[in-house]
């Protein structure tokens, strides 16, 4: 059972999350065990059924942390750092497969009669039943019958006794079982340090490979329960694995120990393992006709030949259409690949579709998501935070900017925020937020300077009626885009919420998770674009008692917005400084730990 | 967070020296022939060793690798121009069409 199929390999001591990511790696043909032809995360492309073997790559990560492995090997998640992208990098001579032909281990008095050369083969596949393993080897070093792994690690050889961390010779040693299983005879395994260029030879002693054994069961035992294993508790190997962002560790613990020890939880001693914000940002083209290209590692607008812009892909976060742009299929395969999803507005700002890649694996997250969603008791948890998170920060707003902390709204607020908290049905919530928005609303558009000018009745919508439910019916549209975005990247499927009752083409998830962000980030737009006189009365057209935002009064008001999700704020709960989009990407993780069931509670997001 | 690079390369053969232009052209903005301004975090400047490596001849080219700072800071006030940069630094903002 030998076979080449590009697959996994390790760095040193951190989790090895070396594998080639979508953009430049290159799928290789592969025949017998297991169904994958393509390079990925192990265990990313197959459901990890109770009976499929276990990769070693996923061993060495569960014996880092457990939940490292679940979240790879079960949930099929994945990110990059700096250091997987180096493994990778380091690996790229052993991930070649050669085109060898390896006969079958010899029987060991024909081994002797040969005296021939060690073959060396790299980047074999190997799968072992009853271990229950599959090894993807690096380099073996056949003679005869006897068999030696090498596996290439990233970093510098550690100077312990050992001769390296557990969770590498524990792989190590899981690959010499498989090789043993394979007829081979193998005592011994040999972890080659790129980064100090030295070969550590590891025996393989009963101890390991007792403790082998042991992992490989309790692995096995951990993916079956479908439980995922809890945080490490305030590690050093936190801060270096790939997946801290997926992972929150010390944000789950937090909040964890917040719901048993009935205190509200503190805002000090959090590490800072996110970052503050993210490099790449989003791209808007709303010039009718214009063709969206690729040349090189940029992507390209351009009107009838003459460009418009050229943004390095790398800068991309994600691409908004609005009306009649074009798209080259070069432009478009490449920002699939690349993950980065094309939201298509039509010219008017309507949201109605989004273009992405098959970038997403966690089926666990959307089969829970699915369930909770059919369970009206779980729903209206769940909703029940959202609005009563939604009723606080309006309320917020309103107060910070009233300049009376005694007006009657805010009252009246307060008590819609604590009805909510015990509204019995989906329909009394319904109304209750019904309610606090009217009485929010009135009090909103007494905020904005030149009402009177733009002459303000309430809040309409389908159309919007003036020009401030112009302008806020576009930011919220803005506002449900970004998060269509974040949900599909987290892993939820956007288009069926707890909240909101499902309708075709209606993001509700995105929905639903909007109602918070809905005064902290897209009232405040409204109230800055208005207030700063960065849209006057010629930013729109009035047609047939409807309104809306020429291009030029889009173009402000999208900067705007854009300008509020990069503003920075020392999160409520966390204590770290945070910009809006990230918390946008945290809250929906954090939704996902609730629909997971790993948090009791969601804990909506309230600014002071 | 990204650190402004100044990179700057020769390469001894016509073919490879499209290639690597082109290949920097994905990371940075070039402000002279063969001088690139580049705002890569670490991760994006490995990214640009994994592009470049291959193209290259390290036995006849050179890539000199300059990191300057960080953006907001003394990544750009160190640079002063006399004339035009053939292209001029790029602010930080959505891009809007």
């Amino acid at each position: 059972m030998i076979d080449n199929v590009h697959h996994q390999h390790s760095t040193s001591h951190e989790p090895q999350h070396d594998t080639p990511d979508a953009a430049n790696s290159t799928p290789t043909p592969s025949t017998t065990p297991p169904p994958t032809s393509t390079a990925e995360p192990p265990g990313a492309d197959r459901p990890p059924e109770a009976d499929a073997l276990i990769p070693v790559r996923m061993l060495n990560e569960f014996t880092y942390c457990p939940r490292l492995g679940y979240l790879e090997w079960v949930q099929g998640e994945w990110a990059d750092n700096l250091e997987t992208r180096q493994g990778t990098f380091g690996h790229r001579h052993v991930d070649k497969p050669d085109r060898k032909s390896i006969s079958a281990p010899k029987e060991p008095a024909d081994a002797e009669k040969q005296d021939g050369d060690v073959i060396h083969a790299r980047s074999i596949m190997l799968a072992a039943d009853q271990e229950e393993l599959l090894a993807k080897l690096d380099l073996l070093e056949i003679d005869g019958d006897r068999a030696t792994p090498v596996d290439y690690k990233r970093g510098k050889a550690p100077d312990i006794p050992e001769g390296a961390y557990e969770p590498e010779r524990v792989q190590l040693c899981a690959q010499g079982l498989v090789l043993r299983e394979n007829g081979y005879a193998c005592d011994e395994g040999v972890l080659y340090f790129i980064g100090s260029r030295r070969r550590v030879v590891i025996p393989f002693d009963d101890e390991l490979i007792a403790r082998t054994r042991q992992l490989v069961q309790q692995f096995r035992e951990t993916a079956r329960a479908g439980a995922i294993p809890p945080p490490l508790d305030d590690s050093p190997k936190c801060p270096r694995c790939s997946l801290v962002g997926i992972c929150l560790p010390d944000e789950t613990n937090l909040l964890r120990e917040a719901a048993t020890a009935d205190t509200p939880p503190t805002k000090d001693g959090l590490r800072r393992l996110l970052p503050s914000r993210n490099d790449a940002l989003p791209m808007y083209v709303q010039d009718q006709g214009v063709m969206i290209g690729k040349s090189g590692d940029r992507l390209t607008v351009k009107q009838k030949g003459e460009q418009l812009s050229s943004s390095r892909l790398i800068d991309v976060s994600q691409v908004s259409v609005f009306g009649n742009v074009m798209f080259s299929a070069p432009a478009l395969r490449e920002l699939t690949i690349r993950g980065i999803p094309v939201c298509h507005f039509t010219y008017g700002g309507w949201f109605h579709g989004i273009t992405s890649g098959l970038t997403h694996k966690n089926v666990e997250l959307r089969i829970r998501q699915y369930a909770t969603a059919a369970d009206p008791a779980g729903s209206l948890d769940i909703a029940r935070r959202l609005i009563m998170g939604k009723i606080r920060n309006a309320r917020t707003l309103l107060r910070r900017h009233l300049g009376d902390r005694e007006a009657p709204v805010l009252r009246q607020l307060n008590e819609y925020h604590r009805r909510a908290g015990h509204a019995p049905t989906a329909e009394t919530l319904l109304g209750l937020e019904g309610m606090a928005a009217k009485e929010y609303f009135a009090a909103f558009f007494t905020l904005l300077s030149g009402r009177h000018e733009f002459d303000v009745n309430g809040r309409n919508r389908r159309p919007p009626r003036d020009p401030v439910n112009a302008v806020l019916s576009f930011v919220y549209s803005l506002l449900v885009k970004e998060l269509t975005v974040t949900l599909q990247a987290v892993g939820f499927d956007p288009m069926l919420g707890f909240f909101h009752t499902p309708r075709y083409g209606r993001p509700s998830l995105a929905l639903d998770l909007s109602e918070e962000f809905r005064p902290l980030v897209a009232d405040s737009v409204v109230m800055t674009v208005f207030n700063n006189g960065e849209v006057t009365g010629d930013a729109f057209i009035e047609r047939a008692g409807a309104v809306t935002l020429t291009d030029a009064g889009r173009r402000s008001v999208i900067a705007a917005f854009e300008r509020r999700l990069e503003t920075e704020i020392t999160h409520p709960i966390f204590g770290y400084r945070i910009c809006y989009r990230r918390i946008l990407e945290v809250q929906a993780r954090l939704l996902a730990r609730c629909v997971l069931g790993e948090l009791h509670e969601y804990p909506s997001f309230c600014t002071r | 967070m990204r650190q402004v690079h100044l990179i700057a390369y020769d390469i001894a053969d016509v073919k490879r020296y499209r290639q690597v232009y082109k290949a920097m052209c994905g990371h940075g903005d070039p402000l002279q022939y063969s001088v690139f301004r580049c705002e890569l975090s670490e991760i994006e400047l490995h990214g640009l060793k994994e592009t470049l490596w291959p193209i290259l001849n390290l036995a006849e080219d050179r890539v000199m690798i300059v990191d300057l700072g960080p953006v907001e800071g003394r990544g750009d006030d160190c640079i002063e121009y006399w004339g035009e940069p053939r292209v001029a630094p790029p602010d930080r903002a959505a891009t809007i069409v």
